[in-house]
């Protein structure tokens, strides 16, 4: 590809999750040429999620792949492209960002990060192994699978408590394995309290998972400890949600400082280290890990990018910047 | 191109919308296998993919050889489909 084939965009978005989406709402809606770039599922986490309960304006909730196609549906609208593909290194040419991606290269003018986070591993024995043989992250995608079986769900949070809850469609019984105390929301820990008196879900606290052992392909049990003592529960499948990480794989060496995790350091205009280049949502270094305050942020970042674009954002300092003449929506 | 395409799926997977969404962009159509309306066809699934998991996309070539993509993984998927 040659340079003058090499596209050039006003703003580049990396992910097509909650904050991206809603960042291009407002961009595109400014007339600012907006392209972004998704290398896993539009919607993020999000769009794997079975019920998204919390999500001001829906006051029954909501499924989490409806939320997502509506956001994308929405950012269409206005003209935002979504192109399916992966950013794979940035680089700072001063006015123009170079980005390197499974399409070629291209150039911003401005960049933002949005890449979200996933599901942590746990690191034990078998769950590599058996990965999609019996050990699984997306209980959306892969519970069907389970219809009247027995399965053990790691974690403690509000996915392991929501997933539970949603795999109890198809498995006959399921043990919760939480490492130490649960820490979901009240409201869950209250739904999850019928599924328990029922007989469906039976929590084991304190309870640290060891091993995932399994025979002939097939996932068997899953060994633990519980204060001191070896444990073992018989399963089907395991699935885990203890926990994220952030999707910033492809910044390892560039100029965007991150935070001893792995997030992505921004100072209060949500900029990165490399100038002109912002980040939003899950992955940013402090984020409250919340489809609310992700689409926040998006609509944060996208007004702030605006007055970059403009010129109206000037460096005051190394890392400071500030909004000269604010421009108000 | 291929000569065909099934996609197993099951109406709560994201992955499974995003083939599906690719496919459309690239122009393909494809045979699809909702394992929640088909769960007698879940056996197949596992025996073509060897995984518990979907999407399942099953890309049958003009030489009638068969690829199959455990997952949405485009650097399997956009080949498979070229």
């Amino acid at each position: 590809m040659s340079e003058a084939e090499v596209q050039k965009h006003d703003v580049i978005m990396i992910g097509a999750g909650p904050a991206a989406l809603a960042a291009a709402v407002y961009t595109t809606r400014e007339d600012i040429d907006t392209l972004l770039f998704e290398r896993g599922v539009v919607g993020g986490l999000a769009a794997i999620t079975d019920m998204v309960d919390n999500y001001p304006g829906f006051a029954e909730g909501i499924e989490g792949l409806t939320l997502a196609q509506n956001l994308q549906n929405q950012a269409e609208r206005f003209g935002a492209v979504i192109e399916l593909g992966e950013v794979t290194k940035i680089s700072d040419e001063g006015d123009y960002k170079r980005l390197e991606t499974t399409s070629g290269d291209m150039l911003a003018r401005a960049v933002l990060i949005a890449t979200g986070s996933d599901y942590k591993k746990i690191g034990v024995p078998g769950e590599k192994e058996y990965y999609a043989r019996g050990v699984h992250y997306c209980a959306t995608c892969d519970g069907a699978f389970y219809r009247d079986k027995k399965l053990v769900v790691i974690g403690g949070g509000n996915s392991a408590i929501q997933e539970s809850i949603f795999l109890t469609r198809f498995a006959s019984h399921i043990d919760l394995l939480v490492r130490s105390s649960i820490k979901a929301s009240d409201v869950l820990q209250k739904e999850l309290q019928k599924y328990v008196d029922d007989g469906k879900i039976t929590v084991h606290l304190n309870t640290a998972t060891d091993e995932i052992v399994g025979s002939d392909n097939v996932v068997t049990k899953v060994v633990g400890t519980k204060e001191g003592a070896k444990v073992e529960f018989e399963t089907d499948g395991v699935f885990i949600f203890v926990g994220l990480v952030p999707n910033t794989q492809f910044l390892a060496g560039s100029d965007i400082e991150l935070d001893e995790i792995g997030f992505i350091k921004t100072d209060k205009h949500l900029m990165t280290s490399m100038r002109g280049v912002f980040a939003a949502g899950d992955v940013r270094s402090g984020a409250t890990m919340q489809i609310a305050s992700a689409v926040g942020e998006g609509a944060t970042a996208a007004l702030i990018i605006r007055e970059y674009l403009e010129g109206k954002l000037v460096p005051t300092s190394e890392h400071a910047e500030e909004i000269i003449t604010p421009q108000p929506c | 191109m291929p000569k065909n395409i099934t996609i197993f799926t099951t109406n709560t997977c994201a992955y499974c919308a995003m083939v599906k969404k690719y496919l459309s962009a690239k122009g393909h159509t494809w045979e699809e296998v909702n394992l929640d309306q088909n769960p007698e066809r879940q056996a197949e699934a596992l025996q073509l993919s060897g995984a518990l998991t979907v999407p399942v996309t099953v890309v049958t070539k003009q030489d009638d050889s068969r690829e199959v993509i455990v997952g949405y993984n485009l650097a399997k998927l956009a080949p498979a489909v070229a």
